[in-house]
C-alpha cells in the first residue's frame, strides 16, 4: 500500500510502472476483496470473527481511497475506523459475550426483509452515485494534489465551514444526549436499581 | 527502464535499512533496560552471555524462543490466536517506514501525512493485543484484552491532540517538514504536548506504570498469558519496538529531530541518540514508579491527560495567531 | 493581668512559629505537586550511579562469616560412639555404626576394659537440615562446623558423606575464638597441665636422681603426649 502510494507521489508526471490499467485492476482486486468481506461480516456465525472481517473491510476502503489519491481520507480511515470503531466494537463484544466458536442468536428470523433493505440501499447509492459522476473522469495520479492534508484543509475550512460546523454541533447534541442518558440511568439507579439491572 | 530499475533499488535499499533498525534497536532497547534496570535495583544484570557485560544475552533469548514449542491451547480460536503475533507487530515496522532520522532523503518515504499516518498505523497494533486476548480462551487474557482496550480508548485522545498540536505548530503534517520547522524554543512552546504525547505513548505500549494490562500480580500476563516460543518473542519485540517508535517520535516531533551541533553530516546520529535517551526515560520509569490501578489510569487520562493537551492546543493557537 | 496575658499571647506565637519551623519545611517540600515523583526518579538514578551489590559468585568467592554454617565436620577421635548427635538429629541423618573391643587388663591390676571402636560415621547431607543439634550436643566436640558449602553433586546418593569425607571437612574448621584476656584456663587445660606439671616434677627428680647416679637422661617423650589430650581445640589447632 506504501509503496503504491509513493509511486503515485513519485511518478507524478513521468513514465509510471504502473499503468492506469494496473491502477484500475488494483481497485477491482481491492474492491473485490472489501466486498467478500463485507459479506462475511454479516454471514460468518462468529461475532469476533466478524468484528475482524470488518477490520478487513474497513482496511480495503481505505486501500481504495488510497488508490483514488485521497490521502488524507485513507489514513483517517484507518486511524478512526480501524484504530478506534472496531477497537470499541472488540471491546463491547469482549465485554459482553463474545465466546469461542458459534453463536447461534446471530440467526435472526428477518433474514430475507435484511436482504431486500441493504440490496436496496446498495442499488439506490450506486444508482446515485453513478449517475452523477458519469461523465466525470477522475485520473488517479492527477487527483493526488486534491487528496493532501492542505487541499483538504482548505477546502474544509474555505468552501465548507458551514456543514462541518453544522456536523459538529450535531456531534455536540450527541454527546449530551450520552451523557443525559447515562446520568437518568445513574438517578434510576437508587430508585428503582431492578428495572436498570433489566436494562 | 533503467531508471525504474534504479527507483525499485533505491526502495529495496531503504526497506532492507529500516527493517534492520526495526530489528537492531528494540534490541538495544532491552539490553538497555536489562542493564539500566538492574543497576537502579544495584545489581549488575545479565553479565555471562557473549563474554562482555552479557551484550549477547538478548540474542540467546531469541535463540531460547525459537527452541520452544508453540502451544496453541485446545480452547482456543487457533486462526486468531496464531495471527495476533503479526497484528501486534506489524504496524510498528510500517510506521517506521515513514518517520525521518536525518535531514533531506533520510526517511524510507516521505509522506505528505506521514504524522497522521504514523499515529492510525500505531492504533492498530493494539488490535493485535486484543486479538491475542479473545483467541486465548483464558480469563486472565480476556481482562488484559480489555484492559488494553480501555487503555487505548483512553489515551489514544490525548495523544492525537498534543501531537495535532505540533502540527499546527508547523502548519504541516509532514514529519520531515516538522522537523524543517521546529526551532529552540519550540521546546517550552511545546513543553506540555511534549508531556501528554509521551505519557499517553507510554500508557498505550502498556509500560510501567501504566502496566495495568499486563499485570503479573493479578492477571498473569495479561493477553500475553497462553503465548510461548516466537510468538511471544513477537509481541515483546512488539513492545520493544512500540518504544523505539515511541520515542523517535517524540524526538521527532518535540525534540527537534536531527537538529544539534553538525547536524547537517551527523543529523541521524542526533535523532537515534535522543530516541535512545528518551528510552533510558521509559524505563526509568519502570524502575521508579509502582503500577497505576485501573481507575487511576482512566482518571489521570480523562481528567488530567486531555485538560492539558487542550490546553496545549490553545496556546499554540495563541502563539500560531500572535 | 492583662499586661501577663499580652505578653503570653505575645509569647505564643513567637514561640508557635519556631517551634513548628524546622517540622514545617520538609512537609512544604514534600506537599509540592510531584515532590515524590522526582525523588523516586532522584533514588533509582543514584542507585544506579552507585557499585552493584551482586557479586559474581563463581568468579568471585563470596565473602562468608568465618563462622558460616557451611557443612558438619567430624573429627572421628573425639568421638566416643555415645550415639546423643544421631538420637537427637530431627531428620535421622546421621548413621553410626560401631563394635566393643576389649582391651586386657592393665599390668598393674584391675579389670579389663572395653571401649567403643567407630565402624561407620556417615551424615546424609540431601536430609540433612542444618540445624547443628549434633553439634550442641556432642559432649567430646568431635562435631564441627565448618565453612565449606561447595559440595553440590548430580547424583542425591553422593550426599550421603562417610566418616573420610566428614574427617576431610575437619581441615577446613576454624580455630576457635581466642579466650578473653585474664580469663582462666578451661577445665580440661588446666587438668591437662597439672598432670604436665605433676610429670615434669617427676621428671626431675629422676633426672636429679640420673644425675646422682651419672646416667643417660631420658626427655621429651611422655611430656608430649601431655597437651595431645587437651582437647580437640588443640589438635585443629596444630593440624592447622
Amino acid at each position: 500500500m506504501n509503496v503504491t502510494t509513493a509511486s503515485v507521489q513519485f511518478t507524478g508526471s513521468a513514465q509510471s510502472y504502473l499503468s492506469p490499467t494496473g491502477v484500475e485492476v488494483a481497485f477491482i482486486l481491492i474492491g473485490l476483496v472489501v466486498l467478500g468481506s463485507a459479506l462475511l461480516v454479516v454471514t460468518v456465525r462468529n461475532l469476533v470473527h466478524a468484528a475482524l472481517w470488518l477490520v478487513v473491510c474497513l482496511g480495503g476502503i481505505a486501500g481504495e481511497y488510497l488508490l483514488l489519491g485521497a490521502e488524507l481520507v485513507a489514513w483517517v480511515q484507518i486511524l478512526i475506523y480501524v484504530g478506534a470503531i472496531v477497537v470499541l466494537l472488540l471491546f463491547g463484544l469482549v465485554l459482553t459475550r463474545a465466546p469461542i466458536g458459534h453463536t447461534d442468536e446471530l440467526d435472526v428470523k428477518h433474514r430475507a426483509p435484511a436482504v431486500v433493505v441493504a440490496a436496496g440501499a446498495a442499488g439506490v447509492l450506486v444508482t446515485v452515485v453513478v449517475d452523477a459522476y458519469r461523465k466525470v473522469w477522475l485520473e488517479p495520479r492527477a487527483a493526488v494534489p486534491l487528496g493532501t492534508g492542505a487541499a483538504n484543509g482548505a477546502a474544509l475550512f474555505k468552501y465548507w465551514v458551514l456543514p462541518f460546523e453544522t456536523l459538529s454541533v450535531l456531534l455536540l447534541a450527541a454527546l449530551v444526549g450520552a451523557i443525559v442518558i447515562s446520568r437518568r440511568g445513574a438517578d434510576g439507579d437508587s430508585d428503582e436499581p431492578e428495572s436498570v439491572g433489566t436494562d | 527502464m533503467a531508471s525504474t530499475a534504479h527507483w525499485w533499488l533505491e526502495v529495496a535499499l531503504r526497506l532492507v535499512v529500516i527493517l534492520g533498525f526495526f530489528l537492531v534497536v528494540p534490541l538495544l532497547v532491552g539490553q538497555m533496560e536489562h542493564k539500566a534496570m538492574a543497576h537502579m535495583q544495584g545489581r549488575l544484570g545479565p553479565m555471562r552471555a557473549g563474554g562482555f557485560h552479557g551484550w549477547a544475552q538478548l540474542i540467546a533469548d531469541g535463540v531460547k524462543f525459537a527452541q520452544k514449542e508453540s502451544v496453541v491451547p485446545a480452547d482456543a480460536d487457533r486462526l486468531v490466536f496464531q495471527l495476533a503475533p503479526a497484528v501486534a507487530l506489524l504496524p510498528y515496522l510500517v510506521a517506521l517506514v515513514v518517520v525521518p532520522i536525518g535531514p533531506g532523503t533520510q526517511v524510507g518515504v516521505a509522506l505528505d501525512l506521514g504524522l497522521f499516518f504514523v499515529l492510525a498505523v500505531m492504533g492498530v497494533g493494539v488490535l493485535g493485543t486484543l486479538m491475542g486476548g479473545w483467541a486465548s480462551a483464558n480469563k486472565y487474557s480476556l481482562l488484559g484484552g480489555i484492559r488494553t482496550a480501555a487503555q487505548l480508548m483512553a489515551y489514544e485522545l490525548p495523544m492525537l491532540l498534543s501531537a495535532a498540536s505540533v502540527g499546527m505548530a508547523a502548519g504541516t503534517l509532514s514529519l520531515g517538514a516538522i522537523v524543517d520547522k521546529w526551532q529552540w524554543w519550540w521546546l517550552p512552546w511545546q513543553l506540555i504536548g511534549a508531556f501528554v504525547f509521551f505519557v499517553s505513548g507510554l500508557a498505550e505500549l502498556q509500560r510501567p506504570p501504566f502496566d495495568m494490562p499486563v499485570a503479573d500480580s493479578e492477571i498473569i500476563f495479561g493477553a500475553y498469558t497462553e503465548y510461548t516460543g516466537l510468538r511471544f518473542a513477537f509481541f515483546l519485540l512488539a513492545e520493544y519496538a512500540g518504544i523505539v517508535l515511541l520515542c523517535l517520535l517524540t524526538s521527532v516531533l518535540f525534540l527537534g529531530g536531527w537538529h544539534g551541533p553538525f547536524s547537517a553530516h551527523l543529523g541521524w546520529l542526533w535523532t537515534v541518540l535522543k530516541t535512545l535517551a528518551l528510552a533510558f526515560v521509559v524505563i526509568w520509569l519502570r524502575v521508579s514508579y509502582p503500577r497505576l490501578r485501573e481507575d487511576q489510569l482512566q482518571r489521570f487520562a480523562w481528567t488530567a491527560l486531555i485538560p492539558l493537551a487542550l490546553a496545549q492546543l490553545a496556546i499554540t493557537g495563541v502563539v500560531r495567531v500572535l | 493581668m492583662t499586661t501577663e496575658s499580652e505578653q503570653q499571647s505575645e509569647q505564643q506565637p513567637q514561640t508557635g512559629p519556631a517551634s513548628s519551623d524546622p517540622q514545617r519545611e520538609p512537609r512544604a517540600s514534600r506537599d509540592f505537586p510531584g515532590m515524590g515523583l522526582v525523588k523516586g526518579l532522584a533514588t533509582t538514578f543514584k542507585t544506579m550511579t552507585k557499585h552493584a551489590h551482586t557479586v559474581q559468585y563463581p568468579d568471585q568467592p563470596p565473602e562468608l562469616p568465618p563462622r558460616t554454617r557451611g557443612v558438619i565436620a567430624l573429627l572421628e577421635e573425639n568421638c566416643t560412639v555415645c550415639m546423643l548427635c544421631a538420637r537427637e538429629c530431627p531428620d535421622w541423618c546421621i548413621y553410626i555404626d560401631s563394635h566393643k573391643e576389649t582391651a586386657p587388663a592393665p599390668p598393674g591390676g584391675g579389670r579389663e576394659r572395653t571401649r567403643n571402636v567407630l565402624d561407620r560415621f556417615a551424615i546424609d547431607f540431601s536430609l540433612c537440615m542444618y540445624c547443628g543439634i549434633c553439634i550442641e550436643v556432642c559432649p567430646f566436640d568431635a562435631l564441627e562446623w565448618s565453612p565449606e558449602f561447595e559440595y553440590a553433586e548430580f547424583d542425591i546418593k553422593e550426599l550421603l558423606h562417610e566418616k573420610d569425607r566428614l574427617r576431610e571437612w575437619f581441615w577446613t574448621v576454624p580455630a576457635p575464638v581466642a579466650l578473653d584476656p585474664g580469663a582462666p584456663d578451661p577445665k580440661e587445660m588446666a587438668q591437662a597441665q597439672k598432670v604436665a606439671d605433676k610429670r615434669l616434677t617427676a621428671q626431675k627428680a629422676a633426672e636429679i636422681v640420673a644425675l646422682a647416679d651419672g646416667g643417660a637422661a631420658a626427655s621429651g617423650q611422655p611430656e608430649r603426649s601431655g597437651p595431645g589430650r587437651s582437647g580437640p581445640a588443640g589438635g585443629a589447632e596444630g593440624d592447622g
